[in-house]
């Protein structure tokens, strides 16, 4: 089933019209030249875990959204990928999200 | 004591050789009417736990039990066996891979199909009727070139095709100019084919058994428990289970599953559809694939075209389906074999598979904890590696030590940036689509 999410600009939106841009991972790690001779083979190590490692869960998270076929916009939102429903920050599934699945406008 | 087959059916028992006298030797279990296993007791400690009965847990156990002696081993399977990506799959096998570590290891699992056949003594429906991947660009067709090589290189068979020999091959194709995407070249695998993928957990789960294993169907893991850098043993619905060790073969769960070690891994489980039109008189010989339509596709021995091979892009751990992408399997399917027009889907289903970032799969042991093994990532891979992989996980859970033809799948590569480039495939997927 598809689901629709919340943008920031536009509202409410089926899914198809945004691309997924992955979980939100924190602050990109320190790299260059200096990282690497603070601490050799740490910082490509600490690169690889922030770039593909991921703990997933089957628990709500926060996520990148892009709207490409709408306004254009970046967001975060959340998403409980045990559900594939939008999610309120930090956990419970949002009320009126199965309604809003179900009716096609 | 042992309850055999009643008879009452009218139909007589299956005679079991010779692994019949291995099953009285165990006795302990209750093989009931119309079943292919025991039913055993749920015992509190196992020599290995094995989380998933799907054909990877399966084969594990039974190359476990049958091979290095290990018969005090348990597949726990949340729901049913078979009831994930080893019921849900497409059924394709085939050993066109990419890379020079990945193909010798699909290509003994090719061979090992009517080897188990008979070693289980049930049919498993290989039917060997060739792969043919379609290019529809320069770039496809260089790839082909690329997959070609590496498999001359193993000693696998696979051919270049030009769009006329692919007319000839399966005329139901549109080689002509008028599709959106016109065929340029075909790679054809002569020995690749489909395997019935429920004969395989079936057979795999009564050679398990009946060489000593016990399945437990219904026993979901909800933690794992370590002590001292070791696993000692799960967490279920059905209380503590101990083991000395571990393998996780959860298939698409496989995240999940290692998320409750606070384990991180290189894995997004994704959700794969499929679907069925009504059945047809046999037309289509061979299964086809095209990338640029995004679509796979073969008939089924019912007539079926069983056709699949789309992914939404976001991590989820369902198995919906979307409208969206059955009207691109109609448009895709009828642009380049047009006589499919008009026809109906019958059923619509999706399963899930564990993509890592380079498409090969991370086959790895005593890595975060002692006695913790792994076997996941293999995507939509994991149906034709199923035997095969088993086989070499049984060595390695046996021995402790990695073999040889396993040694480049270690999680440890993608720490090391040695990743493995089979991302030459069929699928778009991830968030870098």
């Amino acid at each position: 089933m598809t689901f629709r999410l919340t943008c920031p600009v536009c509202g409410k939106r089926d899914v198809y019209e945004f691309t997924y841009g992955g979980p939100e991972r924190g602050p990109r790690p320190a790299e260059g030249d200096a990282a690497e001779r603070a601490d050799p083979g740490a910082a490509a190590e600490a690169h690889f875990r922030w770039a593909q490692f991921r703990m997933n869960r089957p628990d709500p998270r926060e996520e990148w959204w892009y709207h490409g076929a709408g306004c254009g916009v970046w967001f975060s939102t959340w998403r409980d990928p045990a559900t594939n429903r939008e999610a309120r920050p930090g956990g419970a599934e949002t009320s009126g999200n199965e309604a809003s699945g179900g009716d096609s406008s | 004591m042992i309850r055999r087959r009643s008879n009452a059916s009218g139909r007589s028992p299956r005679p079991v050789r010779p692994l019949g006298r291995l099953r009285s030797a165990l006795g302990a279990g209750v093989l009931r009417p119309g079943r292919l296993w025991e039913e055993r007791p749920l015992r509190r400690h196992y020599d290995v736990v094995i989380i998933g009965g799907g054909i990877h847990g399966l084969a594990t156990a039974y190359y476990l039990a049958k091979d290095h002696g290990v018969q005090d081993v348990a597949v726990l399977e949340s729901q049913y066996i078979g009831f994930g990506g080893s019921g849900r799959n497409t059924a394709i096998v085939r050993a066109n891979q990419r890379t020079q570590e990945n193909v010798p290891l699909y290509d003994e699992g090719l061979k090992l199909w009517p080897i188990l056949t008979d070693e289980l003594d049930f049919n498993l429906m290989f039917h060997n009727c060739g792969n043919l991947n379609l290019a529809h660009s320069e770039a496809a067709v260089a790839a082909f070139r690329l997959s070609i090589n590496t498999a001359g290189f193993c000693g696998v068979r696979l051919e270049l095709l030009d769009a006329r020999q692919c007319g000839e091959l399966v005329p139901a194709l549109d080689v002509s100019d008028r599709p959106a995407h016109p065929i340029q070249a075909g790679m054809y695998h002569p020995p690749g084919g489909v395997v019935r993928h429920d004969a395989v957990v079936w057979g795999l789960a009564r050679g398990a058994n009946l060489h000593g294993a016990a399945i437990h169907q219904g026993v979901e893991v909800r933690g794992i428990d370590t002590e001292g850098g070791r696993v000692t043993g799960v967490r279920t619905n059905a209380g503590r289970i101990g083991c000395r060790k571990l393998g996780i073969m959860a298939g698409g769960y496989a995240p999940a599953v290692a998320a409750m070690l606070d384990i991180e891994l290189p894995l997004n489980p994704l959700t794969i559809q499929a679907m069925v039109t009504q059945p047809l008189k046999p037309f289509l010989h061979h299964v086809v694939s095209s990338g640029a339509y995004d679509v796979y596709a073969n008939q089924t021995l019912k007539g079926e075209i069983a056709t699949g091979a789309h992914m939404d892009p976001q991590v989820n751990y369902t198995t919906d389906v979307t409208a969206r992408y059955f009207k691109h399997q109609a448009e895709a399917l009828t642009d380049f074999m047009p006589c499919l027009r008009g026809v109906r889907f019958l059923r619509v289903w999706a399963g899930l598979a564990d993509m890592t970032p380079d498409m090969a799969p991370i086959l790895d042991g005593n890595f975060a904890h002692d006695g913790l093994y792994l076997d996941a990532g293999w995507g939509y891979f994991g149906f034709k590696s199923g035997p095969v992989a088993g086989k070499y996980m049984a060595e390695f859970m046996a021995r402790g030590e990695a073999p040889e033809i396993l040694k480049p799948f270690a999680l440890s590569r993608f720490l090391e940036n040695r990743y493995m480039g089979e991302t030459a495939v069929a699928m778009k997927y991830g968030q870098w689509d």
